[in-house]
């Protein structure tokens, strides 16, 4: 990509992104914020970085909305971690909006003529 | 390490988040700064670099603001443990209250044993006040019927001399009362009358009123049809005119809408219907179904003898009761000197209409009403006794909840709401209660009292049951929301933490709860023991005749129709004849009025060879006029002398009389009256023959009712005088009286067809209805008690339970050590039999204040009667020994094995 898409994606791809990153990284096992944060950077190779201030509020939305569910859990030597899974509802939300995504760039594509025309 | 708590908790100030939501933020962002800061760390940065980039993360302090602002926004259901009250007060207290509300039925439901229990005791507590106060409500609180009816009085003649303060006007008093008098707007007269209706139908006889034309404007009440009567209509010649209730109307008359106008026969004569009164109207009582004009003639005009009107007046405005009683006063000082021989002695009085009405309910309808306030009290201690154990087992919740951030008074709120939803919902109970226990009570009233069927739930007694059940709510809530709240949270939140509630200030607040349930249910035990007591006495007080197998009915012989004497005395002995000779009868005869009627004529005397004494001041007897076989008939004893005979008739020389015992001992202490002789007191005697001959003395009967002693009376037969003319049939009978009411009527009928037969009654149902108000009170008492008792059993039980439960422990640890279970079992009633000696000591002295109010309720019996004090002490002790025993005996099957590990 010729361009730092990280950028972009903070302004304006991020807010409709990042509610299927997180769902997605939650999806095959529970996970703690922190943990959430670390993987969006390193799987993103440090394109993607979501810090404290916009991570959790965003968190918490999901979870209000019931996609994803938080819970206190102490494993032995560690202090007690938040770890949210993804829920029955949440399952449905990620498998829609992974459908609209790729659908969306595939359409960016078309136009763009990224994909080998 | 820097602190990153602090550090977030700042970035997040301002959002006015629920104290133990912002824990959990601050904990979860903390931890994640910490994280990156150790990242870096153990990446090689030093701690004030690890530290900057860590806080990079936060560097828009707006951004984390703002973004939880979206999230929190729309607000967040208020967590359990209570969100600080905002600014925003009202909406706040709003939400707060439904909070509260959506969390108190949650707990409801959690423990339903619990609520049942609760609203079950809460439920017979505001039942029972809410049917009661329903009573109270119309008998006594309601407004009568009438326009302004506070204004309206009922006059009457004062007599003490004879021990009447109440006593019925003369017709001469009357009209110089409504002339001279500058007090009431108006002034009516009433009489009772009978008529006796034929035509169409059955003949049947009414009970009705004689009134002056100037009642109806004077109630304010108008005719549904028709007009009332008309200012001249109670002139003698013009008053052939009758006014219909409603019932008679719809009933006899299918509710022909063009009556008015129409004729009657009334007593053979012929009367025109002039209007048909509402159905709701009744004055003063409910049974009358007729109205005619009161015509006085000359001769009743100067008559200050007979005794008879009932007068009601309306004060003019502005004017009191004590004023009209003074005016009323004065004109009969006048009358006493301008009129000594009929008016000496003879004052008046007025009562407002209300008080005459409701004032024989009056006492025992306030001490039923309290009765029932202390059947709710107790009720009240148990739900709160139940609360405190509850809050015992709740403590940790509490501790949670206040550690967390919830404000003390908050938490009070809380408790109040749940025990005020637990109230209302006994009330919603209770209300259910109320209306059954109407319905029964409704057909327990006894008849006489004129309002018993305007009796209903209204909106009065809806608002009344709503603060009843918040106001118990309040009490009984109060104490266990204070107890929960006066506990070591430390300690408490501490794993294995012994409840507060189980020693100290929370098992003395149980104990008074007991001794207060135990003192007030003996108080009301003790008043439901005299009344009964009273009641008893009163069924076994001798009437002075045999009641049992006895038929009665009213046969009243038209004036017009029967003026002529020889034609009524044929008509009776003709009546008594072919009674008598029925299948199954035994003996029948007339009266004038039967025994246990609150009726009669009384006359005064005068005694041969005795002083004529002061005016006002002779003799005045009851007088009845009989048929010879009357006093065989109803089993009255002759004690001496000799009953009347056929040859007592018209032809003797001298009219004789058959006196009663308490006349004879009062007029002729010393002497056998037997042979004395005698003459009313408003006849100038001119001859010798008109002297009566007293022949014989038989027993006293009770002529009014049970509980009112014999006044002196004197019998006559009715061959001799037509003062009078018999109206009561009464027959002895060989078999169930009631199945021969048919037959009896019959026999009249067979003699004259128009003759109406009337309130065909046996002379045991006369007796019950004579004593159906103290039935009535004690019954209800009765079963205020029982529940009281029931529930302060119930309570000692709980308690009882509960302590036995908390000490198993203890038990245990003393059956392990080698205690007898007659020791244990010594050790656990102990302690519930305390708390019940304490209660009974405090409810005996609280009973011996209190029951003095029941005074004018009782008989034969005192308000202190120390039998009924300690025969209900004994099985109140009973009872909560029971009670607690049940409990005890468990604390003794203690397995200590078991009772050691218990914890």
């Amino acid at each position: 990509m010729p361009y730092k898409l990280s950028q972009m994606l903070d302004r304006e791809l991020k807010k409709g992104s990042a509610e299927l990153l997180i769902l997605s990284l939650v999806e095959d096992q529970p996970r703690h914020g922190y943990d959430i944060g670390n993987l969006i950077e390193q799987r993103s190779k440090g394109r993607l970085r979501f810090n404290v201030a916009s991570l959790y509020p965003l968190l918490y939305r999901l979870e209000k909305r019931g996609w994803i569910q938080g819970r206190w859990v102490e494993k032995a030597g560690q202090r007690r971690r938040r770890y949210y899974r993804l829920t029955a509802e949440g399952k449905k939300v990620l498998a829609a909006q992974r459908h609209s995504w790729r659908e969306f760039v595939e359409a960016i594509n078309r136009i763009t003529g990224i994909e080998h025309a | 390490m820097p602190d990153w708590k602090e550090e977030v908790r700042k970035r997040l100030s301002g959002l006015k988040l629920a104290p133990a939501h912002e824990a959990e933020i601050v904990e979860e962002l903390a931890q994640h700064l910490e994280d990156l800061y150790e990242r870096a760390v153990s990446g090689g940065a030093t701690e004030a670099e690890a530290k900057r980039a860590a806080l990079q993360e936060l560097r828009d302090a707006g951004l984390l603001r703002r973004e939880m602002q979206r999230v929190e926004k729309p607000r967040a259901e208020a967590p359990v443990a209570g969100a600080p009250p905002s600014k925003s007060g009202r909406t706040n207290l709003v939400s707060d209250l439904l909070h509260d509300l959506r969390y108190a039925a949650r707990m409801q439901r959690k423990n339903l044993g619990f609520t049942i229990i609760a609203i079950i005791a809460l439920a017979l507590g505001i039942g029972a006040n809410t049917a009661i106060f329903s009573v109270v409500n119309t008998v006594l609180l309601r407004p009568l019927p009438y326009k302004d009816p506070e204004r309206l009085v009922i006059v009457w003649e004062n007599d003490p001399i004879h021990g009447l303060p109440q006593e019925t006007p003369a017709v001469a008093n009357f009209v110089d009362w409504r002339q001279q008098n500058q007090v009431f707007e108006d002034i009516a007269a009433i009489t009772d009358e009978s008529f006796n209706l034929t035509g169409a139908g059955d003949p049947e006889r009414l009970e009705g009123r004689r009134v002056s034309a100037n009642l109806f404007p004077l109630l304010g009440i108008d005719p549904q049809l028709g007009r009332v009567f008309s200012a001249n209509e109670d002139q003698p010649g013009s008053e052939r005119v009758v006014l219909l209730s409603h019932g008679l109307w719809q009933r006899r008359f299918g509710g022909d809408p063009g009556i008015v106008g129409k004729s009657v026969t009334l007593n053979g004569e012929s009367y025109t219907v002039v209007g048909v009164m509402p159905a709701r109207f009744q004055f003063p009582t409910s049974d009358d179904q007729i109205w005619v004009p009161m015509a006085f003639t000359a001769e009743q005009l100067s008559n200050r003898d007979a005794h008879y009107l009932q007068v009601v007046a309306r004060l003019k405005p502005g004017v009191t009761l004590a004023q009209a009683q003074t005016e009323m006063s004065t004109i009969s000082t006048r009358l006493e000197q301008q009129y000594p021989e009929t008016n000496a002695g003879l004052g008046a009085a007025v009562t407002t209409l209300h008080e005459q009405l409701a004032g024989d309910m009056k006492p025992a309808l306030l001490i039923l009403l309290g009765a029932v306030g202390l059947v709710l009290l107790i009720a009240c201690a148990n739900v709160a006794n139940l609360l405190l154990a509850r809050a015992a087992v709740r403590q940790k919740e509490i501790a949670v909840r206040v550690a967390l951030g919830a404000r003390r008074l908050r938490l009070i709120r809380q408790f109040l709401t749940e025990s005020v939803l637990l109230a209302i919902l006994g009330g919603v109970v209770g209300l259910a209660i109320a209306y059954g226990g109407l319905i029964l009570l409704k057909s327990f009233i006894p008849e006489n009292i004129s309002q018993a069927r305007e009796i209903t739930i209204d909106l009065q007694v809806l608002g009344f049951t709503l603060f009843v059940s918040i106001a118990t709510g309040l009490i009984f809530g109060l104490a266990p929301a204070i107890q929960a709240m006066r506990f070591n949270q430390i300690d408490t939140l501490k794993e294995g933490g012994r409840d507060a509630a189980t020693g100290g200030s929370g098992k003395r607040l149980r104990s008074l709860l007991v001794v207060a349930e135990v003192a007030i249910s003996l108080v009301l035990l003790i008043g439901a023991g005299l009344l009964i007591n009273s009641f008893l006495r009163l069924r076994n007080v001798d009437p002075g005749f045999r009641t049992d197998n006895l038929l009665t009915m009213k046969v009243v012989l038209p004036e017009p129709k029967y003026t002529d004497f020889d034609r009524r005395s044929a008509f009776y002995t003709d009546v008594i004849e072919r009674v008598q000779s029925l299948p199954g009868v035994r003996s029948a005869a007339v009266t004038t009025n039967l025994p246990l009627y609150q009726q009669g004529n009384t006359h005064s005397i005068r005694i041969e060879e005795r002083p004529e004494p002061p005016p006002g001041q002779a003799p005045v007897v009851a007088t009845r006029v009989i048929s010879p076989g009357y006093f065989g008939t109803m089993n009255i004893p002759l004690l001496s002398g000799r009953n009347f005979t056929e040859q007592d008739s018209t032809t003797a020389r001298n009219g004789v009389a058959v006196i009663s015992e308490t006349m004879a001992r009062r007029y002729w202490p010393n002497e056998d009256p037997v042979g004395k002789r005698i003459a009313f007191g408003f006849i100038p005697v001119r001859s010798d023959a008109d002297w009566i001959q007293v022949i014989g003395v038989v027993k006293d009967v009770r002529q009014f009712e049970l509980a009112a002693e014999s006044r002196p009376q004197m019998y006559l037969t009715y061959r001799q005088y037509d003062l009078f003319a018999p109206r009561d049939l009464v027959v002895k009978t060989d078999v169930e009286p009631a199945s021969l009411a048919a037959v009896v009527r019959n026999a009249v009928w067979e003699i004259d067809k128009d003759q109406p037969v009337s309130d065909i009654q046996t002379m045991d149902q006369i007796l019950a209805e004579s004593i159906a108000r103290q039935q009535f009170s004690m019954l209800l008492m009765v079963i205020f008690a029982a529940v009281a008792m029931i529930l302060a059993g119930v309570g000692i039980y709980g308690v009882m339970s509960y302590s036995v439960a908390q000490r198993t422990h203890e038990i245990g640890i003393r059956l392990a050590l080698g205690a007898q279970t007659g020791a244990v079992l010594k050790l656990a009633l102990g302690y519930g039999m305390k708390l019940v000696i304490v209660g009974i000591g405090i409810g005996l002295i609280a009973a011996f204040a209190l029951t003095r109010v029941m005074t004018t309720l009782l008989f034969g019996v005192t308000a202190t009667d120390p039998a009924t004090f300690t025969l209900i002490s004994l099985l109140l002790i009973g009872v909560a020994a029971l009670a607690s025993y049940i409990p005890a005996r468990r604390a003794t099957k203690v397995d200590p094995i078991i009772a050691l590990r218990y914890e």
